[in-house]
């Protein structure tokens, strides 16, 4: 068993003529905190639609784990334990924060009809079990106490917690977190930051697109840059800092 | 159902409505009464079906006529019936209340094969292909006059149902000088709403309606956490179309005939307008819903009579029309959610 969760090669995506990803080889590694970087249009968002099976990608192969999972279906991907975010938040406006957490919680066999028909007193534990773990989550994301609100009268840093702690609830292998960190002040950016550093120390491989460079910089151990869908550098953080390609495709406005 | 100030206001209002029939009729109240609250409740039933599709899972469903049709169809052709222009009555068939199993199960089979190509659009998509589809088996039943009696129909066929009439129908209807076997149609459809609102009760608040109710909300969401979304809106689509079918079988039996044109597409906007009516996603919503806009259509010669002197029948078809769009318009703007929907939960947010 090798220690990469993921590994694609020559992954390619065009639209029309641009083309969005383009990528010979990539491999990640389960005890590296990894992040994407580039400028917009780089190709971040659907080389993670293209892996979580969003999108189906023109060529190229993507393994999870070893196994094949090129053009799979997402559900199938999310339950072989890599489970993603979106960039802009897809929380269950019109549920409440628990049940948009219980939702994630159930698993296939207890959502079924039949069961929820018959009633069956081992849904009834299951429910019990599911709610107490939704609870524990929520307390350690301190939204506890927006249990019973709607899921859209939450404020925009909330809804990022709310759909993070969804997405820890079933404990996945894999995380892969479209800006996190997107909209949100900058007290609970770090938090977030925080709960992200705990996660990955657990064990959770995580996969993160962001904006924000400095926090980037600050956890991940392994920074990737697209630009114009292709590898442009693939390093610690510091050598990517000091990486001539990047500076001038994309840090280099910042640094100036 | 709670005693909530919603559902007092809901209440009063329709009793208001029902009382609107003995201020604008002199006489006959109670047959007409009684002829309304039939249509409102096989109505309603149609409309409970097509809010387990859009208020909870947000299927934008525009062909219910043809599963009820689907449902009218496969039940009355296997029962005794006579189909056609020649009309020869078929004396072999199964049992009422078996083919109606069938054919409530056909209609969900229905949505089930219409579901597996169509369910993946969404929103405005599934509508179109929806409205076609309820079209295509319009043309096709129609087209099928060997079996299907085609523009003739179907008639006696009633004698199934009408043999299992208990006694207590028909003293009830002679002290009321009802129909006695429209008595049992109506009584049979209250029954069926009562039956079907138990269960979708005990569903909605299950683990399955909270994932149809996820997948209403965001499917890609509920995607990313390994559910399969198309499959749950699958069974959502089949169960609803269970529901058309059986309202579409006591809408046949009230009748007494099938008539292809029974199953036009007014009657989907007819049963869309019940369920905004009584509320989006709220389960006894239709029901009020249904019973306010019978008193309308039933009643509009009454309320055309105060517009217009001596309305002629064109005026007051007018009239129905412009009733019932009122009704909507000035629910949009002050109540969007409808009689009984939750504000939390409002779908059809027009602002």
């Amino acid at each position: 068993m090798s220690n990469n969760y993921l590994e694609v090669t020559n992954l390619k995506k065009s639209f029309g003529g641009i083309k969005a990803v383009d990528i010979q080889s990539l491999k990640l590694n389960k005890d590296q905190l990894t992040s994407i970087i580039g400028p917009n249009g780089a190709g971040k968002t659907t080389f993670f639609d293209l892996i979580s099976g969003f999108q189906d990608s023109d060529n190229g192969k993507v393994y999870l784990n070893d196994k094949n999972i090129t053009k799979s279906q997402p559900y199938l991907i999310a339950r072989l334990g890599m489970i993603r975010t979106f960039q802009l938040t897809k929380v269950f406006d019109r549920m409440t924060v628990l049940e948009n957490m219980m939702f994630s919680a159930s698993n296939v066999n207890n959502d079924s009809f039949l069961k929820s028909l018959i009633k069956l007193p081992s849904q009834k534990i299951n429910e019990k079990n599911i709610r107490d773990k939704s609870f524990e989550i929520m307390k350690e994301l301190n939204i506890e106490h927006m249990a019973d609100s709607y899921a859209r009268e939450l404020s925009g840093g909330q809804k990022k917690l709310l759909e993070l702690g969804r997405s820890i609830i079933n404990d996945p292998k894999i995380l892969l977190l479209d800006e996190p960190l997107a909209g949100v002040n900058p007290k609970l950016a770090e938090e977030i930051l925080e709960i992200i550093l705990n996660l990955s120390e657990k064990g959770i491989s995580i996969l993160m697109v962001e904006h924000n460079i400095e926090a980037v910089m600050k956890i991940s151990e392994r920074v990737i840059v697209l630009a114009e869908g292709k590898v442009i550098a693939d390093n610690t953080p510091e050598n990517v800092r000091t990486d001539e390609n990047v500076i001038s495709a994309y840090l280099g406005s910042e640094n100036e | 159902m709670k005693l909530t100030f919603k559902s007092s206001i809901t209440i009063l209002l329709t009793i208001f409505s029902i009382s609107l029939v003995f201020l604008l009729n002199d006489e006959g109240e109670i047959p007409i009464l009684f002829n309304l609250l039939t249509f409102a409740g096989i109505y309603g039933l149609a409309a409970i079906g097509l809010n387990v599709h859009f208020g909870l899972t947000g299927l934008l469903n525009f062909g219910h006529a043809a599963f009820m049709g689907l449902g009218a169809y496969v039940t009355i052709l296997l029962i005794p019936h006579a189909a056609g222009r020649e009309g020869e009555i078929t004396v072999s068939g199964l049992p009422f209340f078996l083919a109606l199993i069938i054919g409530i199960i056909s209609a969900a089979l229905f949505g089930l094969l219409l579901g597996l190509p169509a369910i993946r659009l969404r929103g405005d998509y599934l509508a179109i292909v929806t409205i076609a589809a309820a079209e295509i088996f319009r043309l096709l039943v129609r087209d099928l006059e060997s079996i299907t009696g085609g523009v003739y129909g179907i008639i006696n066929f009633s004698d199934a149902l009408q043999q299992s009439r208990p006694v207590f129908i028909n003293n009830f209807a002679s002290t009321y000088d009802l129909n006695p076997s429209q008595m049992w149609v109506a009584f049979l459809s209250w029954v069926s709403i009562f039956l079907v609102l138990l269960l979708l009760k005990r569903l909605t608040n299950s683990p399955w309606g909270r994932a149809l109710r996820a997948v209403r909300e965001d499917e890609d969401a509920v995607r990313a956490l390994g559910k399969n979304a198309v499959w749950l809106k699958l069974q959502s689509f089949m169960l609803g179309a269970g529901i058309a079918g059986l309202s579409g079988v006591l809408l046949a039996f009230n009748y007494g005939t099938v008539q292809v044109s029974t199953f036009i597409p007014i009657l989907t906007f007819y049963v869309w307008a019940i369920m905004i009516l009584g509320g989006v996603g709220s389960l006894t919503g239709p029901i009020f819903g249904s019973v306010m806009f019978w008193v309308i259509i039933s009643e509009t010669n009454g309320i055309a009579q105060l517009i217009f002197e001596n309305a002629n029948g064109q005026q007051i078809a007018g009239v129905r029309f412009v009733l019932v769009g009122l009704l909507i318009m000035v629910l949009m703007i002050f109540r969007p959610s409808g009689l009984m929907g939750k504000k939390e939960e409002l779908l059809l947010d027009v602002k």
